[in-house]
């Protein structure tokens, strides 16, 4: 009992669910435990990444954001190329899996940004499995096309008006559907958060991210990079991308969270930055609360940002100093939206375009013949309509 | 001998009536009110809801009253406070608190129970805390030494051997959720329930209490045959949402529900 229990990250994670979801967790963390070891299972989830998502991803030198910002040779883990255009697919896919195996015939997932219920409601067409997404009500305005993208995919959308009527207020709802329907539905949470299997389920299929991105750069460069950075809300991708290099002290690891609109309550996301430990969704992490523990509305310019919790592994890296976790305005992120797709010519998601902006400072400090990765999380069309609405405000 | 446990054993009903509703919505004041007139007309144990922001094993009623309560300022100073006060008009009643963990750890578990206790508080429902988490050990120790109880939650989806592991850190009473999914007025209940209750009682040595769906005086006087407890919260929590605007029209209205429901269960 207790420390004993499986699930945790030193202080953090554990299963905090309510009671009618325990058997279901069991349930799917022995399935895991077992599939885990089975060839079968890795053989087929490595045959859908390959032909189906596209993986490996590419490792691209971004050879113009290196000369403009005067400092490390920049290189990107290009998680944009996915099918569906996210990381979020790594995982879905792998879930589904599991629903597939246990038998589960119909799935459901919460989703902010919209990308991981795109890439729920893209795998849930590809295998035939009823598919059910709650988002926001908030966030089906903003993210609109994903919305679209989601219902064309045949998946039923969910809007969800409650609170703030964002992410945390979709993951609350997706947690009663699954409550009700325990039986015959798996609930496929998007990020490494929720309780005990989903953080080290989630963070092992996006694990993908930061081997991949190991192998390539050291075959190509004969060395391990000196820095690596990735965006951090619930942290999917960015615990993808560092799992790989935890052991390798010499790299240094960042990651960027949403500063939003300024530091006080209700204007940020900023979880490792100004979160306490506190228990939410089924786990024990560091959250957004106020002096009664009750939970404050997050803020982030991106969907996929914008909420008060943060995975648990993240929380004991937090603590642990392995990962220096920095905060990026809305302004900010926007600034380095802009700057990468007009030196690049990619458009990142403005979950990533955190990243970048924490990565330009990282880059300048490290200075020139040193090695950067930023784990490219998504792609940017999916933001394209709330950029022209913010740069709008600007003028 | 805890105040639930002695109550159970002292032979005074047949089953329990065990109302619930949320401090706080409207306002906490009303909430004195609403406590008082529950307890006049025929409550056995009362659980007041301490509200939180995200009550994941709440269904929509109640999840709306706690949304409307958090729109006064929330302190503890206020819960014990109102608490107290509902206490001291019928002392004899033993009141439990239903909230989850986070505002509990929050607040620090040995100030908030001896709070809690002074408020007349004596036992705890916790639907986000399992009974196998080291949080669940320390708050059942400490519960313990204050002589309060620790009322676990217990699913048609829990198994015998996570059941009989459950009743280590077990006391007052369990709470068994009717069926799956979260609270909220149901019109039917699965054909077992009669046998899971009764396996129930085989398998834990303490009184068992069905809850989650029960709002009409049949389905509280069908089940009352078979289970120790009827819980009963989004109907009583309904009744104050349809009429909490207007107080003297919610007391009339809680008053006569829960006499209905009183008679119902005798």
């Amino acid at each position: 009992m207790g420390k004993n229990l499986p699930g945790y990250f030193g202080e953090f994670g554990g299963r905090y669910s309510p009671e009618i979801l325990t058997e279901a967790l069991e349930e799917l963390e022995s399935t895991y435990h077992k599939l885990k070891k089975s060839k079968k299972f890795k053989k087929e989830l490595e045959y859908y990444l390959k032909n189906y998502v596209g993986r490996p991803s590419p490792l691209t030198y971004a050879e113009r954001l290196t000369k403009l910002w005067g400092g490390a040779r920049i290189w990107l883990k290009r998680e944009d190329l996915n099918h569906t255009g996210a990381h979020k697919i790594n995982n879905a896919i792998g879930q589904a899996l599991i629903a597939r195996f246990m038998g589960k015939k119909r799935i459901i997932a919460e989703t902010g940004a919209g990308q991981h219920g795109l890439a729920t409601a893209t795998v849930g067409a590809m295998f035939g499995m009823e598919t059910v997404v709650y988002m926001g009500a908030v966030d089906v305005e903003r993210q609109n096309l994903n919305a679209k993208k989601i219902e064309m995919l045949g998946a039923k959308i969910l809007p969800v008006t409650a609170g703030e009527a964002t992410l945390k207020e979709a993951t609350s709802e997706a947690m009663r559907d699954w409550a009700l329907n325990v039986s015959t539905t798996h609930y496929i949470v998007g990020s490494a958060i929720g309780p005990h299997p989903f953080p080290m389920i989630v963070r092992d299929f996006q694990s993908f991210i930061g081997s991949e991105a190991r192998s390539e750069f050291k075959k190509r460069n004969k060395k391990l990079p000196n820095a690596i950075v990735a965006c951090v809300g619930g942290g999917s991708n960015s615990i993808g991308m560092f799992h790989a290099f935890l052991k390798d002290k010499q790299v240094a690891i960042y990651g960027a969270e949403a500063g939003g609109l300024g530091p006080k309550p209700g204007e940020h996301s900023a979880t490792l930055t100004y979160g306490k430990t506190g228990f939410l969704h089924g786990t024990k992490t560091l959250i957004i609360q106020d002096e009664f523990g009750q939970i404050v509305p997050a803020h982030s310019v991106s969907a996929g940002l914008d909420y008060p919790g943060v995975g648990p592994e993240h929380a004991y890296l937090s603590q642990t100093g392995r990962v220096d976790y920095r905060m990026v305005t809305d302004e900010q992120a926007l600034d380095s939206f802009l700057e990468v797709t007009r030196v690049e010519g990619i458009i990142p998601a403005l979950e990533t375009a955190h990243a970048f902006h924490v990565a330009r400072d990282v880059a300048k400090d490290l200075g020139k013949k040193k090695d950067l990765v930023i784990c490219l999380s998504g792609r940017g069309d999916k933001d394209v309509t709330e950029v022209l609405r913010l740069l709008g405000e600007r003028k | 001998m805890s105040k639930i446990k002695s109550l159970f054993e002292s032979g005074r009903f047949k089953s329990a009536f065990i109302p619930y509703f949320t401090l706080g919505d409207p306002n906490y004041n009303d909430s004195i009110e609403f406590g008082k007139t529950i307890l006049d007309n025929g409550a056995d144990i009362l659980e007041l809801g301490i509200p939180f922001s995200d009550p994941v094993a709440d269904g929509p009623v109640i999840q709306r009253a706690a949304a409307r309560s958090l729109k006064n300022r929330f302190s503890f100073d206020e819960i014990f406070r109102v608490t107290k006060a509902i206490h001291d008009h019928k002392p004899e009643t033993p009141l439990v608190y239903l909230t989850y963990f986070n505002p509990i750890y929050h607040c620090g578990i040995t100030k908030f129970l001896d709070r809690a206790k002074e408020s007349g508080i004596v036992g705890l429902v916790i639907p986000d805390l399992p009974f196998d988490t080291e949080e669940s050990e320390t708050l059942f120790r400490e519960l313990k030494v204050r002589d309060m109880d620790l009322i676990h939650l217990v699913t048609p989806a829990s198994e015998k051997k996570r059941i009989q592991a459950l009743s280590k850190t077990s006391s007052g009473f369990i709470y068994y959720v009717t069926s799956f999914g979260v609270t909220g007025e149901r019109r039917e209940f699965s054909v077992d329930l009669k046998e899971r209750i009764k396996f129930l009682k085989d398998t834990i040595q303490l009184p068992i209490c069905a809850g989650f769906g029960i709002s009409t005086p049949d389905q509280a006087n069908q089940i009352s045959q078979y289970a120790d407890g009827i819980i009963i919260g989004s109907a009583i929590q309904r009744v104050i949402e349809e009429n909490g605007s207007d107080k003297t029209k919610t007391v009339t209205a809680l008053a006569d529900y829960i006499s209905k429901i009183r008679a119902s269960i005798s």
